[in-house]
């Protein structure tokens, strides 16, 4: 399976069950639900499904694109459904099939694996889906987002693309997946995983690793940040101020990829991250409930299934 | 008689919650029916990872009848002196919607004249009716420790509630939880669903396991893990070998399949040169799978799995398991790999940025401490002390491996791995590998003598410096684990037979922490001579002393472990002996008498005029000087009768203050005789 092809029919099939699909957000992070439609998404009372896909950055895994199985960045499909439907597992089911996966063949289960981030002041409880004894999914039901209780709650679906192309491949390697065919006058041209982002891996590694100002980066991490408060007390901005903390918690990464982060000072900055999250939380639902925004508040057109 | 079926069936449930919700419900139940019901039954428990169910057999099908007494007004203002009834009297009758004339006068105990009552009699309701309020409000009041809401609802529970079947006989117990209603009917297997969409049909409670398996579940742990473990003995003896036991993992995959089928899986040769202990421990934490050793146990080359389902008709279960297992092998090697490339003990500056305890500092310090510990007590042991020191100093330094980065439960065997690997003294090697020895009350403690020693150092130095530092178990907070140290302490003394006191050792290490203390020393060696007294009482009970042989045995002092051992030993080989009755009788009065008295210790046996205190007095010398506990218990059996017959024949607080004196020295002799084995006086 290309990885194109898995991205296509997983936006295909969720945009069938009335999600809509977004796009990545133009900043750097480590997970799907930093991205502010799920993570503004999952609050307050109104109806939202949204799916997309994450580029995500995880320093601490960058391998210099040697590593056969791990990644710096990595491709998360990411699915937020609120409230969380009662046949969710089986729609879920029903998306491995839309990938080609063939269940009455395969091994599937469900095992316990809670969630939690503590940089947006969230935490939720699921399962680590497990296909063939490979962890393919993680599913979580939000309870608290921004520090705030979940009401309704919301089930997240974050899909490990790179992971899923390789197990359904059989592949060894992760920079042997095929991306997709390059069609031409010339003729067709597969083009692997590798050529596309092997050396970004190797430099991006060598970012984080060898090359990353740190003193800069504590430097940008207090900046950040500050930047971040002045737009919230100020105007009350709890967009730009959201985008201020996720790249706090990149810098934080960053830090802590290159050993500079103590675990006596770790708590400590993950707070500094989370009180700014969490005050974008209740910003946003202020400015919520003041019915400013999303169209789709007063109640939507209800479509039965 | 009837029998009951309850079934909640969920999105799948963490398996470790299963046993506890299965067992919290079955009791609830119990105690429900022995209330309302007054009937005892047993309670047949099933767990799936989807579903909790439980079923009784014997319930009544209505409720016992149940007469209550309501007691009115005297029986002076009811009814008046022509005998007929006063408005009182009809008032009290007509409260309960009775006539006047079934309006009795008694005369109740406590109180002082006879007063109306009248006896009620409370049908019993059918027990389908009491079910259908009860069950729900069970449900709802299971203690859930990781509760979760869904969707809309504010309902919590552990995972979302997707069906309810609940049958008294081939009847459904009406109830709804959270908008789900109970019926005859449930879930089988995802698998069997695939060519069967509807739920499927429980005719009767007794029916249950059966409809069940054949839609695929088998809904019993037991059973479950039963057909697991044949298949893993099948299968393993098939590869030429047997499986690396593990109950706590069998379990575990017994909890988290429907349909419990073992999978056999190879993996290249090559991982083979990994230690045995990275492997059993990389394959049991990432594919929950099992090892095959040889007769030798020498591992071979696969690994058995579960699957959640009866086959792998294209062979993929078995090559995604592989796959999976390779990648988690390749990053075990990559650590492995890595970790050579530095002699381990070249980590020690690694360990100063590693806190073992805020207060106490860093795995550094812990290092030297231990270090000096370690010496000293090698020494006091006769062994070689810079050894003890040697086999300390590189010790920790596994902590900041990536091996044990990614499997915290392999300190120490790695750093002894590593060690190994470097050529290191094999007495050095091998105390590091067994340092966190034992793991837990059944683990083995450390077989050599210098493991045993770093073993206790390591656990003194963590005991003595948290509780310098006011970090004390109290009840059930022990958030460090110090009770297990402690008994990991005693144990290893208990079980090398080795002649150190507990506390005396413990102070030692608080003399190396002493600049960090937050509380007085005294305070804390007094806390840490109750800790361990405790964790003495505890070793003997789990060495199977009977409890009048413990309490008899520690009342004699209890830091001298060998001592104790060879008193417990001697006592429950007594243990039967009649004469030891006596013997407690006499020793209590023997305490008794001295309780109020002020004794010397020296007296002339020649004041003493009765046969029967100078025959006691003769035995003196002898048991005083007696070393050995076995005889000298042998002997004081014997001095049980000489002992009656002394109280019987003896009054010791005699007039002549001289010969009271000296019988007075005489018992106190004596119990301090017994008491160089067993306070008698707390053996019952």
């Amino acid at each position: 399976m290309h990885i194109q092809e898995l991205i296509l029919r997983l936006q295909r099939f969720w945009a069938d069950r009335g999600c809509l699909i977004g796009q990545p957000y133009d900043l750097e992070k480590g997970a799907g639900t930093m991205n502010p439609l799920t993570f503004f998404g999952a609050l307050g009372e109104q109806p939202w499904n949204v799916a997309y896909v994450e580029p995500s950055r995880r320093p601490k895994d960058g391998r210099y694109g040697e590593n056969p199985f791990r990644l710096y960045k990595h491709l998360q499909m990411q699915v937020l459904l609120k409230p969380s439907p009662a046949r969710v597992q089986e729609l879920y089911i029903e998306s491995l099939e839309a990938m080609g996966v063939d269940l009455r063949k395969h091994d599937l289960r469900f095992e316990e694996d809670n969630w939690e981030a503590p940089t947006l002041g969230a935490w939720g409880v699921g399962w680590q889906v497990m296909l063939d004894g490979m962890e393919i999914t993680q599913f979580t039901y939000f309870q608290q987002v921004g520090g705030m209780d979940c009401r309704p709650v919301s089930a997240e679906i974050t899909y490990g693309i790179e992971r899923i192309c390789m197990f359904l491949g059989g592949l060894d390697n992760i920079f042997d997946i095929t991306w997709g065919d390059v069609k031409t006058d010339e003729g067709v041209f597969p083009i692997s995983y590798g050529a596309v982002r092997q050396r970004e891996e190797y430099e991006l590694s060598a970012y984080s690793f060898d090359h990353a100002d740190l003193e800069l980066h504590w430097q940008m991490f207090t900046a950040f940040e500050k930047e971040a408060w002045l737009l919230l007390t100020g105007p009350g901005h709890f967009l730009s101020a959201y985008e201020q903390a996720l790249k706090m918690s990149h810098t934080f990464n960053v830090l802590d990829a290159r050993g500079a982060v103590s675990t006596t000072e770790r708590p400590g900055i993950i707070k500094r991250v989370r009180d700014l999250t969490c005050a974008c939380a209740r910003a946003y639902l202020e400015h919520a409930a003041q019915g400013a925004v999303r169209p789709e508040a007063d109640g939507g057109k209800a479509v039965s299934a | 008689m009837s029998r009951l079926l309850l079934e909640i069936h969920c999105e799948e449930i963490p398996a470790r919650f299963l046993a506890p919700l299965s067992g919290e419900f079955a009791e609830g139940l119990q105690a429900w029916l022995r209330d309302q019901l007054k009937i005892e039954l047993p309670v047949a428990r099933f767990y799936s990872p989807r579903k909790l169910a439980w079923r009784v057999e014997g319930l009544p099908l209505e409720q016992p009848d149940q007469t209550e007494v309501q007691v009115g007004p005297p029986q002076r203002m009811c009814v008046d002196a022509a005998g007929a009834a006063t408005e009182t009297g009809l008032k009290f009758a007509g409260k309960w919607g009775v006539g006047f004339d079934q309006v009795r006068f008694e005369q109740p105990a406590g109180k002082k004249e006879p007063v109306a009552v009248v006896t009620m009699i409370k049908r019993g309701r059918p027990t389908r009716d009491l079910l259908a309020e009860i069950l729900p409000a069970l449900i709802t009041g299971l203690h859930v420790p990781r509760a979760m809401r869904w969707g809309r609802s504010e309902f919590e529970f552990v995972r979302p509630i997707r069906n309810l079947l609940c049958l008294l006989d081939g009847d459904v117990v009406p109830f709804e939880l959270d908008g789900v209603t109970a019926g005859r009917e449930t879930w089988g297997h995802r698998l069997f669903h695939m060519d069967h969409p509807g739920k499927v049909a429980v005719a009767g409670p007794e029916d249950y396991e059966r409809a069940l398996e054949a839609a695929g579940v088998v809904v019993a742990f037991a059973e479950r893990r039963e057909r697991l473990a044949r298949q893993l003995e099948t299968l393993s003896a098939a590869a030429g070998g047997r499986v690396v036991a593990d109950a706590e993992l069998l379990a575990t995959l017994a909890e988290i399949v429907e349909y419990p089928t073992i999978v056999k899986g190879d993996f290249p040769e090559s991982f083979l040169e990994l230690p045995k202990e990275v492997l059993v421990t990389s394959l049991k934490e990432h594919q929950k799978a099992f090892c095959v050793e040889d007769a030798q146990g020498v591992l071979l080359p696969c690994f058995l799995t579960a699957a959640n389902r009866p086959d792998d008709p294209d062979g993929f279960i078995k090559s995604g398991n592989e796959w999976v297992l390779r990648a988690r092998l390749y990053d075990a090697r990559f650590f492995f790999d890595e970790d050579r490339r530095q002699p381990l003990k070249e980590r020690m500056e690694k360990l100063k940025s590693l806190t073992f305890q805020r207060e106490l500092g860093s795995y550094f310090d812990k290092t030297q401490r231990i270090a000096a510990l370690s010496e000293a007590m090698a020494s006091a042991l006769g062994l070689d002390g810079t050894d003890g020191r040697l086999v300390a100093q590189s010790c920790k330094c596994d902590l900041v491996t990536l091996m044990v980065g990614e499997f915290p439960e392999l300190q120490g065997i790695m750093g002894g791995e590593y060690l190994r690997r470097e050529n290191a003294h094999p007495k050095v090697w091998q105390a590091v590998k067994e340092h966190y020895q034992p793991v837990s009350a059944e683990a083995p403690i450390p077989a050599t003598n210098l493991g045993g020693v770093l073993a206790l150092a390591d656990k003194l130095d963590t005991v003595a410096g948290c509780f310098a530092i006011g970090i004390i178990p109290t009840g059930s907070k022990d958030p460090l684990a110090l009770r297990r140290a402690g008994q990991g302490i005693v144990r290893i003394l208990f079980e090398k037979g080795w002649n150190l006191n507990p506390v005396r050792v413990a102070a030692l290490a608080l003399d190396g922490v002493e600049a960090k203390a937050t509380k007085p020393r005294a305070e804390t060696l007094a806390a840490l001579e109750a800790f361990f007294r405790d964790r003495v009482a505890f070793q003997l009970e789990l060495a199977g002393y009977a409890g009048a042989v413990r309490r008899a045995a520690l009342a004699a002092g209890w830091t001298d472990l060998v001592d104790l051992k060879g008193r417990c030993d001697a006592l429950a080989g007594f243990g039967e002996d009649p004469r030891f009755a006596s013997l407690a009788q006499s020793a209590k009065r023997i305490s008794n008498i001295l309780k109020d008295e002020t004794v010397a210790e020296d007296f002339d046996p020649a004041r003493l005029v009765e046969p029967q205190e100078l025959a006691l007095a003769r035995q003196l010398p002898a048991l005083e000087a007696n070393p050995d506990h076995g005889s000298l218990l042998a002997a004081l059996a014997d001095l049980a009768e000489p002992l009656e017959s002394f109280f019987n024949a003896v009054m010791v607080k005699c007039e002549d203050p001289e010969l009271r004196a000296a019988r007075l020295s005489l018992l106190f002799r004596l119990r301090k005789a017994f008491l160089r084995v067993a306070d008698f006086g707390l053996w019952q």
